[in-house]
């Protein structure tokens, strides 16, 4: 029943009645947090969101200057690789010219050398066929002056033989 | 059943404010239960504050990167909160430098009343009463009741949002702005004659906005604290009038059931509302504050339409 008690006690004021002691309480308990929290709290909070927003901010922008650094050296090696194929290119097309120019160099020494060799066997061959016809000449007379004299039995000398011979050959040719 | 019936009684004996009672006296004469509470909110404001801002801060260098992050759920949830109320409220509502000016007086408000309605939303009072019971002093009555569902602390917090607000009006106009702002603005007292005919008009207008500004935001949050508390405690009386009425077990317990439910979800509510109200009385500040500065209040009209709109 005491508690019947306590309540109409209390729901005999309204609860529009402004009491003292409780704003003056509110001041006192709102001073106290406004202080705490403007100058505790409040600072430390915003201290660390802009050390947080300072250090999101320098991550962001070291990000992008590796970023940016990481470009660059993109665009230079490519540049380089770009080169280096060129150089390669190059090589490779000079390497051909100058193995064109070697075989064709080749190739001419080759057969300039197979000209020659061809012009000197013919020139031996030429040779070879005067000193056999002289040869054959010279058997031939011997043996045809050698043939005559027994048949005219008579000795023929070797100026006569020559005489005969070439005329036998101017007649030979001139037939 | 003690509690019960001592809600059964009257409702708003439940949400009204009480002395503190030991041992069936009242040792400190005037002291109320609300005035406790009051303390008990701003001890509750100080160690949730205090070990946040503590987590929040940067750390040691030998936590790497992590140095930078909130440390613990209490923290996270006071950094988010502070955040976005700084960030997505205040600063596009009253400009970068007003709300990082203003932040940590509307953040106290914000954070100050949201301790006091949650720390209300605990039913000491009656858990004191049930204890009383076994410690054979069945008045025991030393903290309990929301503070803020009590009309002089409300007016102690709106009193300090006026000063702001005037304090910030002088500053940002001069005493000839001020006086030009209470007589409906440069423009309509530099204006055509004619219209000066309304000028009285708007300045018992602007006079009576003075007040009336801080007056809504006492008001509304002693209203909603005060209602929805009386709301539940209703709620609860329904069991006590079943057995008065009937003095059937049987019919006390069904209601008791139901309206044990119902006030279960009343109290979902009512936390909603215990943010909500905070909210609103920063908010509104906020607003009131911001119409003050020079480069809003050409637009005061508007913004106050939509605050308020924003409030309901």
């Amino acid at each position: 029943m005491n508690i019947f008690i306590l309540a109409n006690e209390a729901a005999a004021e309204s609860p529009l009645s402004f009491k003292l002691l409780p704003a003056i309480s509110t001041v006192v308990v709102f001073t106290i947090a406004l202080g705490t929290f403007m100058f505790v709290v409040w600072p430390k909070i915003t201290q660390a969101l802009d050390a947080r927003d300072e250090k999101i901010l320098s991550e962001i922008r070291a990000a992008e200057a590796a970023q940016a650094k990481a470009k660059a050296a993109q665009s230079e090696f490519e540049k380089r690789l770009e080169e280096a194929r060129a150089a390669a290119d190059d090589m490779i097309r000079k390497a051909r010219s100058e193995a064109d120019r070697q075989a064709d160099e080749l190739r001419a020494r080759s057969q300039r050398e197979l000209d020659d060799m061809r012009l000197r066997a013919t020139q031996e061959l030429e040779s070879a066929k005067r000193t056999a016809l002289a040869e054959i000449h010279a058997v031939a007379a011997t043996l045809a002056t050698s043939v005559a004299g027994k048949i005219l039995k008579r000795e023929i000398q070797p100026s006569d033989q020559k005489r005969l011979v070439d005329e036998s050959l101017s007649e030979m040719t001139s037939r | 059943m003690q509690f019960l019936l001592a809600s059964g009684n009257n409702p708003v004996s439940h949400v009204l404010d009480a002395p503190v009672r030991i041992g069936g006296m009242e040792p400190f004469s005037g002291l109320t239960l609300q005035v406790v509470t009051l303390f008990v909110g701003l001890i509750a404001f100080m160690a949730v504050l205090l070990y946040a801002s503590k987590n929040i801060s940067t750390g040691k260098e030998s936590l790497g990167h992590r140095r930078y992050l909130s440390r613990g759920r209490i923290a996270q949830v006071i950094e988010v909160m502070c955040l976005y109320l700084r960030d997505e409220m205040l600063t596009p509502m009253m400009g970068k430098k007003d709300a990082h000016k203003f932040a940590g007086f509307l953040l106290t408000l914000f954070f100050l009343i949201l301790s006091l309605n949650l720390i209300g939303m605990v039913p000491m009072q009656d858990m004191q009463l049930i204890t009383g019971t076994w410690l054979e002093d069945a008045q025991l009555a030393v903290v309990g009741g929301t503070a803020t569902a009590n009309i002089a602390v409300n007016a102690v917090l709106a009193f300090s949002v006026f000063i702001v607000i005037q304090v910030h009006g002088f500053r940002q106009l001069g005493l000839k702005g001020w006086l030009e702002h209470l007589c409906g603005g440069h423009e309509l007292v530099h204006g055509p004659k004619g219209l000066l005919l309304v000028v009285p008009i708007i300045f018992v207008v602007e006079v009576l906005g003075i007040i009336i500004k801080p007056a809504a935001l006492c008001i509304r949050l002693f209203a909603n604290m005060f209602g929805g508390h009386t709301l539940l405690a209703t709620l609860l009386m329904f069991g006590g009038m079943t057995w008065a009425g009937t003095n059937s077990g049987l019919a006390t317990a069904g209601v008791t059931l139901v309206s044990g439910v119902f006030a279960v979800l009343i109290t979902f509510m009512e936390l909603f509302v215990a943010f909500l109200q905070a909210f609103v009385f920063m908010f509104l500040s906020a607003v009131f504050i911001s119409l003050m500065s020079h480069h809003e209040e050409e637009h005061e009209a508007h913004e106050l339409d939509g605050a308020t709109a924003a409030a309901h």
